[in-house]
């Protein structure tokens, strides 16, 4: 809208869409800047690990097998994180693990969003007999206490051979904290899409003809979509801390270095006064934990709209 | 005697600062104004002007953090309230000033019933037992013209219709008769219907009490039939005061130029409604200079209007005005 | 009032059946035939058998009436959970494992509540100060920390080093001395997460208009925050408190096995690490029906404290 005063154009404010300003006021915080490098430190590692056992790199800080010491050394200068039962570098057996946890954490996550967005927003979308039907599968689901759940699909799932797939190990962990963990994001969204559905712009939609589908996925998934982002940077702690005590359970790659493994290891390690592979998973995971949490947090009050300044 | 029966709060100078992630907002600056007792003063503007923050600066509410009063005088029946206490302060909140807010609808707490908040102003304020206080609740509800008080006052804000439940906002406002009633936009909320019956009913509580009542509104008509006195606020300042009838008879500033030419009136046919150029300014951002001049049709190329703010002075008797432009100012 | 219950103990139904539903697809269906596995290695043929008729597992899946799908459902309705892979029943297993199980949780419930509520409100007092910071970043930092690390770390401390408290549960021992030490530990990791919530709510409850209205009328702070913010908050935090009542029967999973107390929790740890469908069918059961029954207890309260809800 302009308007011509003498010789002079007044223009409107431009504005600004939620993703936008959302972003904007989170980069102003400058402690929630600081806790997404960590966690994009945490990734980078993470891939590095990847891309060295792709390629057989052979890099020092990689080779958890190999023996750099004498049983049990205690953190020194040669041996920054001490060594374990093996000789193995306590250091390099924590950058592994940052591998196995963060794996474990994103492919339950992509489990639970991909299950649980689409129920959420056809629940939410078509109501009537399908909201139903999935209200009724995932109030079954979450009557169970979450831990029993996943004990319960990981017991069950363990060395079984499913659709001719043979699982083992890690997988069992993802698909049992991911089968366990949608029901969450899927309320969200669920709710999210109600509230959303009769409001105008989809009923101008549904007035020039869009399909549903269309509706779903142009009109209301972007709306609601930063609530998954922050529900999944949150979530990704709790699958974090959900392998550690599923490695105390038992379940998991006994042969490969996880962070629950160490602190599991820890149990016995104790009474020896061996504290610093469990020290050393407490931390890293602490920092990753912390990180994701602030930052989660400052996400979600970033893209509040009812802060909104323009 | 005199001057001080008149004028029962002078605001002079008073500025309010917003300390937000984005910056310092400045939301009220150097706002002065006068109400006299048993008068309506109105004080008027676009959202966003910073009308609330000077009612809740008064009260001295306003949330910190992030708000903060940094300067000024708010001298009310001769004492500045700025250097009073908390506990005095809290003395005078309800009894002797008292507060009605926008939504009548939040602004009640939704698990009491009507009496309890009622009675719960007039123990805090009185010395009354239980039961007394119960039956001055049932009189004051009654007083806002709420039927059958002896039952509603057992009943939940939920219970009740928007304009009842100004109505029970005001009854815990007037309660105590207080000097001054700050009412924030009282009737916006409100449907057409009931906002006249709400204005009428506090128009009929002032002459009841001789009491004062601080009308914010953005609605000139509202101002037109009730106010005695009106300010005119602009970007976090006043920029035009008078009585109610020369502001409307004679407004000197652009801005209030612009906001009665920009009333519909019933006679006009088929033309374009008139707008005042542009959007309201951005507290984290003024322009420089006047804060009005890149809107304003005299000031926008006007050196001076770009450069230097105006202050606010009395062009004739009681008529303020912050305007280079203005007939009769002169710097 | 009662025909809201009844209608939803009615809703409970179908919740309760499709419960049984999953834990019979888990176990019976997923799970697979487990008589090999109760046999054992050199198992004849007949011992095989021979199990298996006793677990009703050479009955037909579904198709009739003496199927194992009925009888799944048929043994939860009278709770008949059957024996366990040592040949206890599973009930007797149950009915010895909720003490213990409570005189650690039920502690650490009231614990937690208490100290999370109280300092909930405290920190509402200060809000927007660095005390009410500092205390945030405590919450965040304590939930950072994985649960296990507390265990062993309070553990190998109070226990094993300095002696307070003693390692594991011995029968001899009294309640304090050894609920003592896990209760400790699990009211200090509880307190995180719950006063983070609890807070939330309150400065939610502070950012309303009628507290903005009470103020004005002149209250102070603290009758705000104790009559007018708290029972509105009531509503969030009931929720919470009930809901949780449920998981007080499971016991903590974790402590019990760490301090070898001998509850349901030890129960079912021991219960998964040797396959033992039948105790984890039962648990899981159970706690579903707990579930369900604290979800409606939380209904019928939030009526009692909120005068808005109608029970129609």
């Amino acid at each position: 809208m302009t308007d011509v005063v003498k010789d002079k154009k007044i223009v409107a404010v431009k504005g600004t869409s939620l993703w936008k300003d959302g972003l904007r006021r989170l980069k102003h915080r400058k402690f929630a800047m600081v806790c997404l490098v960590i966690i994009l430190a945490y990734f980078a590692v993470t891939a590095f690990v990847y891309v060295a056992e792709f390629f057989n790199w052979q890099i020092r800080a990689v080779m958890w097998t190999e023996e750099v010491g004498p049983s049990y050394q205690p953190p020194d200068v040669k041996y920054v994180f001490g060594t374990d039962i093996f000789g193995q570098s306590v250091l390099r057996k924590t950058i592994y693990g940052a591998k196995t946890s963060i794996t474990v954490a994103l492919c339950a996550s992509l489990i639970s969003i991909l299950i649980g967005v689409p129920l959420g927003a056809i629940a939410g979308y078509f109501r009537g007999v399908v909201d139903e039907i999935i209200v009724w599968i995932y109030s079954t689901l979450s009557s169970i206490p979450y831990i029993l759940l996943i004990l319960a699909f990981a017991v069950v799932l363990r060395d079984r051979t499913l659709f001719g797939f043979r699982l083992t190990g890690m997988v069992t962990v993802y698909l049992a904290i991911g089968l366990t963990s949608w029901v969450g994001i899927c309320r969200l969204i669920r709710g999210e899409i109600i509230k959303h559905k009769d409001r105008e712009y989809v009923l101008a939609a549904r007035s020039y003809g869009s399909s549903n589908a269309r509706i779903i996925f142009k009109q209301l998934l972007p709306n609601v979509f930063h609530l998954v982002i922050i529900d999944f940077s949150l979530r990704f702690v709790s699958f974090i801390h959900a392998e550690v005590i599923l490695s105390f359970l038992g379940l998991g790659e006994a042969d490969k270095p996880s962070w629950g493994a160490m602190i599991n290891d820890a149990r016995i390690e104790l009474a020896r006064g061996v504290w610093w592979q469990m020290a050393a998973a407490t931390v890293a995971i602490f920092f990753i934990s912390l990180a994701l949490n602030i930052f989660g947090d400052a996400l979600r009050d970033s893209l509040d709209p009812k802060l909104r300044m323009q | 005697m005199g001057e001080n029966n008149e004028i029962l709060l002078s605001v002079k100078g008073l500025s309010t600062h917003f300390y937000t992630e984005q910056g310092k907002a400045k939301a009220v600056q150097q706002v002065g104004f006068s109400i006299k007792k048993g008068k309506t003063f109105a004080l008027v503007g676009e959202s966003g002007c910073g009308k609330s923050v000077t009612a809740l600066s008064i009260m001295k509410l306003v949330p910190y953090p992030p708000g903060k009063i940094v300067s000024g005088e708010i001298i009310f029946r001769g004492k500045d309230l700025r250097s009073l206490s908390g506990k005095q302060m809290r003395q005078i909140r309800g009894d002797r000033i008292a507060m009605i807010f926008q939504e009548p609808m939040t602004s009640l707490n939704p698990v009491f019933t009507v009496g309890n908040q009622i009675i719960e102003v007039l123990k805090l304020h009185q010395k009354k037992t239980s039961a007394q206080a119960r039956a001055d609740a049932i009189e004051v509800l009654d007083k806002v013209g709420i039927a059958d008080p002896a039952q509603r006052v057992d009943e939940y804000p939920h219970q009740m219709s928007g304009g009842m439940r100004q109505r029970v906002m005001i009854a815990m406002a007037v309660s105590c008769e207080p000097d001054l009633l700050i009412a924030d936009e009282p009737t916006t909320a409100l449907d057409v219907t009931i906002q006249a019956q709400i204005l009428d009913l506090m128009d009929g509580l002032q002459k009841q009490n001789n009491m004062s009542i601080f009308l914010i509104t953005h609605d000139l008509g509202v101002v037109a039939e009730r106010a005695d006195d009106v300010a005119v606020m602009y970007a976090s300042g006043i920029v035009e005061t008078a009585d109610a009838k020369t502001l409307f008879a004679e407004p000197l500033h652009p801005y209030t130029q612009g906001l009665l030419k920009s009333l519909p009136s019933l006679g006009f046919k088929g033309q374009r409604l008139n707008t005042i150029a542009g959007s309201v300014a951005n507290p984290l951002d003024f322009p420089k200079g006047c804060k009005f001049h890149p809107r304003c049709p005299l000031g926008i190329t006007d050196r001076r209007c770009q450069s230097k703010e105006p202050e606010l002075k009395e062009v004739s008797d009681g008529h303020f005005v912050a305007c280079f432009k203005a007939a009769g100012y002169e710097e | 009032m009662t025909a809201y219950i009844i209608r939803r103990l009615f809703y409970t139904v179908p919740i309760v059946a499709g419960v049984l539903l999953l834990t019979f697809v888990l176990f019976n269906l997923v799970g697979g035939d487990i008589s090999l596995e109760i046999a054992g290695k050199n198992a004849t043929q007949e011992t095989i058998d021979e199990i298996r008729h006793e677990y009703g597992l050479d009955k037909p899946l579904f198709l009739s009436l003496d199927s194992q799908f009925v009888n799944h459902f048929k043994n939860a309705l009278v709770f008949d959970f059957g024996r366990a892979r040592d040949r206890e029943p599973v009930i007797d297993k149950i009915k010895r494992g909720i003490a213990p199980s409570l005189s650690i949780t039920v502690p650490m419930f009231f614990g937690v509540v208490f100290i999370s509520v109280s300092l909930a409100l405290l920190v509402a007092f200060v809000r927007g100060s660095a005390w009410d910071s500092l205390t945030l970043f405590i919450c965040v930092a304590g939930m950072s920390i994985p649960y296990l690390s507390f265990i062993l770390f309070g553990q190998y401390f109070f226990a094993y080093k300095w002696g307070f408290f003693p390692i594991y549960y011995t029968p001899g021992l009294s309640l304090y001395e050894y609920a003592a030490l896990p209760v400790l530990i699990g009211i200090v990791t509880g307190i995180g997460s719950n006063l983070r919530f609890y807070r939330t709510v309150m400065l939610d409850e502070m950012k309303s208009d009628y507290v903005r209205t009470a103020f004005a009328k002149g209250l102070s702070t603290r009758k705000v925050l104790f009559k007018h913010v708290l029972k509105n908050a009531m509503i969030p935090i009931i929720t919470r408190v009930v809901l949780a009542i449920p998981y007080l029967f499971l016991g903590s999973l974790l402590l019990e096995r760490f301090f070898g107390i001998p509850g349901l929790g030890y129960l079912m740890i021991e219960a998964i690490g040797s396959r033992d469908y039948f105790i984890i069918n039962a648990m899981t059961y159970i706690s579903a029906i707990l579930f369900v029954l604290f979800n409606l207890t939380t209904d019928i309260c939030y009526a009692l404290v909120d005068p808005r809800v109608s029970l129609d």
